[in-house]
């Protein structure tokens, strides 16, 4: 491992101030995936800054009008076994239960979980291997190497990575609020504005700046909350990212779909909402599967598949639909 | 008691899950600098500078070798193969040639560990690069003919082009299988220490420290008698610890040279390139049948890639040598691909777990084609000759295996139309899979000691892997001697003892376990010999036979004597009795001697998602005496575990420019985790073989995992109606 010194601080100015001031100083939160990259040099940051002791940012609160407060550092099991969380927005529970292991859950923080980098095995790679990400200009191995578990939306030349969160995928579905506080204050950004496409700049997973600290992620609330369900499609039972992921919400009449949201991972450099299906859904019925995956189709025009992951323009579009019955079952 | 047959725990389970069996890379030894190795990044070419300065000058660095200081290595015999204890013929650090991606290229010793992989980013190589050879399809085309490595390359017995020929049911079709990485829980480590006169103690991860020291002894020039091995506990091998590799060598040299102990460790990526791999096969299979379904004959050729530098052969059409019958005959041949990676090397269930994919397979698409029942096929072909040699096998239950397999599966409920059976939203699947595995007899010596206190010490260079040795090994002492299991300690793992053999090819017990049941009967004679007639004989008008021992004691059950072994070596004056085991038999004896197996999956796919997850296996084992059931099923259930990998998740993938394998960590690499993995189900179905080992043995920790990966792909077939002659099976060939 490069070097480093660690400190802890327990008080969000001084620790806006110090990583506003010093690109080579890092937060470390529950460090499960920050260790990870610093021991496969992806990472060299040359001091990490604790904010695991910063106040009041662990709590999970249900807010009086329906929507939710979760704290940067609020644990991902405490956020996935909180009574409100489940019952309020299941899908946020289950896309955190569906992720990583136990033990991991119990270290991990929601603010480092939303900022994980990808799982590209060129980016995670002991060795430099090409890859933008990484080492900008260096060039993007994946594009033409082995990209089975990369983007088949918005990818670039540049890079075409996914990213590996769940619950991100659960935020922008259901339009959470990143709430940031930055050197020149608060601010809210829109969750689906949260990550970026990579575009020539791939080392930028994400619109922060220097010295953001990410305060909580807020949860308005939604008519769709409750029916809504996340689907994890993996290449093994549990301990792994997702191949591609839906996480759907939907607000019913009777039986016909009165509006959706549908967010999918797996898919793109960040969580992928797909608008034109959410614009075709209403008023589908939930037994119609052909208008069903008509109306999902819409979302997959623009679909452009790499050497190796074509399989995830039709599996997308299956689980998707899959998720949609179940959320739409939940209603 | 006998213990033998009964489930005893692991001797060492409390002491390994309260950490206080040490494991290599945890051994304190005074004094002792660490070493990380470099290595490279490109796959072919050389290294034109190597600037080591920075390095040098980083915090804590001692020593910085690459192939200009190194000193020079002994070359190891030619040709080179696995009966030599040697990984690759390739020796680190002696010059600039670059053959694969992460081959050693320096190494850099430090105070801490930390230090010295941090010393090693600071290196920076030029390089001169030359395209990377990988293997593939382009490749393939340019196999060549390998000389001889372990069996023939090639056999022919009979006709088999004929028996294809002329078949009314024919089948010819190619199936292949992905390289794989070993990945035991415990990375390589090797700690080198010298002693002044001149002595090298080597605490290593081994499974053949014998091994080990011959070889360090021809590449150093020293005598095997100055080197000690020492490889106590091991966190896994799978095959990747069964010869020497480069860091153990780069270990004892710069020892050497600094003058101190150095600590040698591997970082989970470097696994990847520089302890062996098993390499991927292309396989094609030709079987020819009457239409009731008697094989007329078999074909089965395999290609592997290999360095650029040995010719490791995957025997993957070993298999069909002696597994079933075939009336005109069977051919089998195998070629390699020289390519830009290490050697690889045995991985559980080496040759047998590849090619039995193909042929299993085979005959699953065979039973199809005639209609008959993949069980009966196999009852149908079913030998009692080794078709290879002509010779009988000593036990073959293969039979039973099959029948009391199917029983227990519930096979007669299948309903053998593809897609026929459901539950839920789910196709589900059932198939089935036989095997063979080679049984290895190998010289193995031991000693034994009974001390005044009654109680004894068993010494022998075995290795416990993680399999249970120190258990199965205090049970056959304990039964042989008439002592209670808490009487008996086990030393392994040092070449101080008794020699041993590698622990490789699931022989320890039948080997390693021979001698010592061979030291421990050279004791109890001694003792029955000196109760008969020794000081005041106390069993003077006894007869040999008349005399057991049981519970600590030598019993003459007609006169209602008995005594102690401490009482009779106090009566005798005598501190101990030492008993010798050699256990020296033929490589072969006149029969052929196997382990077999029959194996059971079922499956459910999920059709809309191409998702195949195992519901629930029985394994019937046909590998003779079981002398333990609770480690022997913790060895099938590991082994099924194993294949479970092979067949659905396993995969070192290459990246088709840089010639390198990528995913080089647990998260990339695939193995299944306990959410995979549904109940198992295991018999034991063999009897006592004494052609296999004197104490009845056959081979099982490598059989468990072979055909796993056949039996569920015939399942996924029998769900789905698509056939996959491919692995691992993924979601996207199912979709
Ligand atoms: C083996 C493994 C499997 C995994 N599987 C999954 C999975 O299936 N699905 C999934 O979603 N995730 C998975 N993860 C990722 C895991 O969820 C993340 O590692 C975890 O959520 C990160 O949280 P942390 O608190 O440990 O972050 P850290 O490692 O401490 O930090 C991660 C990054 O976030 C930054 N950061 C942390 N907190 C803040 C803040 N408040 N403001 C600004 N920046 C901040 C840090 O500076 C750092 O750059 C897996 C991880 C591992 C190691
Ligand atoms: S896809 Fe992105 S992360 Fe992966 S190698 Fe290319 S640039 Fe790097």
């Amino acid at each position: 491992m490069h070097p480093f010194t660690f400190s802890r601080t327990t008080d969000p100015a001084t620790a806006i101030a110090a990583h506003a001031q010093d690109p080579y100083l890092a937060f470390i939160a529950g460090g499960t995936d920050l260790i990870g990259l610093m021991k496969d040099h992806a990472a060299l940051p040359e001091r990490l800054l604790d904010i695991s002791g910063l106040p009041a940012m662990a709590r999970i609160e249900a807010l009086p009008d329906g929507g939710l407060r979760i704290g940067a550092l609020a644990r991902m099991s405490d956020v996935a076994a909180d009574v409100e969380v489940r019952r309020r927005f299941p899908v946020i529970a289950e896309s955190l239960l569906f992720a990583a292991s136990g033990q991991l859950r119990n270290m991990a923080s929601m603010g480092g979980n939303i900022m994980q980098r990808t799982r590209c095995t060129y980016f995670r790679d002991e060795d430099d291997l090409p890859c933008n990400k990484r080492r900008p200009g260096s060039g993007c191995a994946a594009l033409y190497g082995l990209n089975r578990l990369h983007a088949i939306f918005g990818w670039s030349d540049d890079c075409v990575a996914t990213n590996p969160s769940d619950v991100a995928v659960a935020f922008a579905a259901l339009d959470a609020n990143v709430i940031v506080q930055g050197p020149r204050g608060e601010r809210s950004i829109t969750f689906t504005e949260f990550h970026r496409l990579p575009g020539n700049t791939p080392e930028r997973d994400n619109v922060l700046e220097r010295g953001d600290l990410i305060i909580s992620i807020e949860i308005p609330p939604r008519i769709e909350g409750r029916a809504s369900y996340y689907l994890k499609l993996r290449d093994r039972q549990s301990y792994e990212f997702a191949l591609v992921s839906a996480a759907a919400a939907v607000a019913m009449d009777g039986r016909r779909i009165r509006s959706a949201r549908v967010a999918m991972g797996g898919v793109a450099h960040k969580p992928w909402r797909l608008t034109a299906a959410e614009a075709a859904l209403p008023g589908v019925s939930l037994d119609d599967i052909e208008a069903l995956k008509a109306a999902i189709a819409t979302s997959f025009i623009d679909a452009r598949p790499l050497a190796h992951n074509g399989f995830k323009v039709e599996l997308g579009q299956r689980v998707a639909l899959r998720a949609l019955q179940v959320a739409g079952g939940r209603a | 008691m006998n213990t033998i047959g009964q489930p005893v725990s692991r001797v060492d389970g409390r002491l390994k899950v309260t950490g206080g069996a040490r494991y290599t890379a945890d051994i304190p030894i005074e004094g002792v600098v660490h070493a990380a190795i470099v290595h490279s990044t490109i796959a072919n070419g050389r290294t034109v500078s190597i600037h080591t300065m920075a390095a040098e000058n980083a915090p804590g660095v001692l020593a910085v070798f690459t192939h200009r200081n190194m000193p020079r290595m002994n070359p190891t015999p030619k040709p080179w193969s696995h009966l030599h204890p040697h990984g690759q013929s390739y020796l680190p650090l002696q010059d600039e040639q670059i053959h694969y991606a992460g081959q050693p290229i320096a190494l850099v010793v430090a105070h801490t560990l930390d230090q010295a992989i941090y010393a090693g980013r600071l290196i920076k190589v030029n390089y001169e690069i030359h395209p990377a050879v990988v293997f593939g399809p382009h490749t393939t085309k340019e196999a060549v003919q390998p000389p001889r490595f372990l069996w023939p390359v090639a056999s022919l017995v009979g006709d088999a082009e004929k028996g294809i020929a002329t078949a009314a049911v024919k089948i010819e079709q190619t199936y292949t299988t992905a390289d794989r990485h070993h990945n035991p829980m415990e990375p390589h480590a090797t700690i080198a220490a010298w002693e002044p006169d001149g002595t090298l103690t080597l605490y290593d991860t081994t499974q053949h420290i014998f091994g080990t020291r011959e070889l360090v002894s021809m590449v150093l020039g020293i005598p095997q008698e100055k080197i000690n091995v020492i490889a106590q506990f091991l966190g896994g091998g799978f095959g990747c610890k069964g010869y020497v590799w480069p860091h153990t060598l780069l270990a004892a040299l710069a020892a050497k040279v600094l003058n101190r102990p150095v600590q040698v460790q591997l970082t989970r990526a470097q696994l990847y390139s520089m302890v062996g791999h098993q390499p991927a096969t292309v396989q094609t299979i030709a079987l020819g049948a009457t239409r009731d379904g008697k094989l007329t004959g078999i074909r089965h050729d395999s290609i592997s890639p290999t360095a650029v530098f040995d010719n490791y052969i995957e025997y993957a059409a070993l298999c069909p040598r002696s597994l079933w019958a075939a009336g005109e005959g069977i051919w089998t041949n195998h070629k390699i691909v020289h390519v830009n990676r290490n050697t690889p090397t045995a991985l559980r269930a080496p040759h047998e777990a590849v090619g039995h994919f193909a042929l299993e397979s085979a005959m699953d698409e065979l039973a199809y084609a005639t209609g008959i029942d993949p069980v009966e096929l196999r009852l149908l072909n079913d030998t009692e000759i080794d078709p290879d040699t002509g010779r009988p096998f000593s036990t073959r239950a293969l039979r039973k295996c099959l029948t009391e397999g199917a029983a227990r599966f519930g096979w007669n409920k299948r309903t053998p139309e593809p897609r026929s059976m459901r539950e839920g939203r789910y196709l589900v699947g059932q198939g089935m899979a036989g095997a063979i595995y080679t049984h290895w007899r190998w010289p193995a010596k031991a000693r034994v000691t009974v001390r005044a206190d009654g109680s004894a010490l068993v010494e022998a260079g075995t290795h416990d892997l993680g399999t249970g040795t120190y258990t199965v090994m205090q049970q056959v002492a304990a039964d042989t001697l008439g002592l209670p299991l808490e009487k008996v300690t086990v030393r392994i793992g040092d070449t101080r003892l008794p020699k041993s053999h590698a622990s490789i090819g699931s022989a320890t017990l039948a080997n390693a376990g021979a001698s010592i049941m061979l030291a421990a009967k050279a004791i109890r004679d001694k003792a029955i010999q000196l109760a008969m007639t020794g000081r005041d004989a106390l069993f003077a008008d006894a007869a040999r036979d008349d005399v057991i021992v049981s519970d600590g004691r030598l019993v003459f059950a007609k006169k209602n004597l008995d005594i102690t072994y401490s009482e009779l070596l106090a009566r005798n004056d005598l501190s101990s009795l030492t008993g010798d085991g050699d256990y020296d038999p033929a490589a072969e004896g006149p029969k052929a001697t196997f382990s077999f197996s029959a194996v059971f999956a079922e499956v459910h796919v999920d059709p809309e998602f191409g998702l195949v997850r195992l519901n629930r296996f029985v394994g019937a084992y046909d590998c003779g005496r079981i002398i333990n059931p609770k480690t022997a099923r913790s060895q099938a259930i590991g082994g099924i575990t194993w294949g479970i990998g092979q067949a659905l998740l396993e995969k070192s993938e290459t990246d088709p420019a840089m010639g390198r394998f990528l995913n080089r960590n647990y998260s990339g690499y695939l193995v299944p985790t306990s959410a995979d993995i549904p109940e198992l189900d295991v018999l034991f179905v063999g009897d006592f073989d004494e052609e296999a080992s004197p104490i009845g043995v056959k081979g099982l920790g490598e059989l468990t995992s072979v055909s796993v990966a056949p039996a569920i792909a015939n399942a996924v077939y029998h769900a789905t109606g698509t056939r996959i002659r491919h692995l691992p099976i993924m979601v996207e060939d199912l979709l």
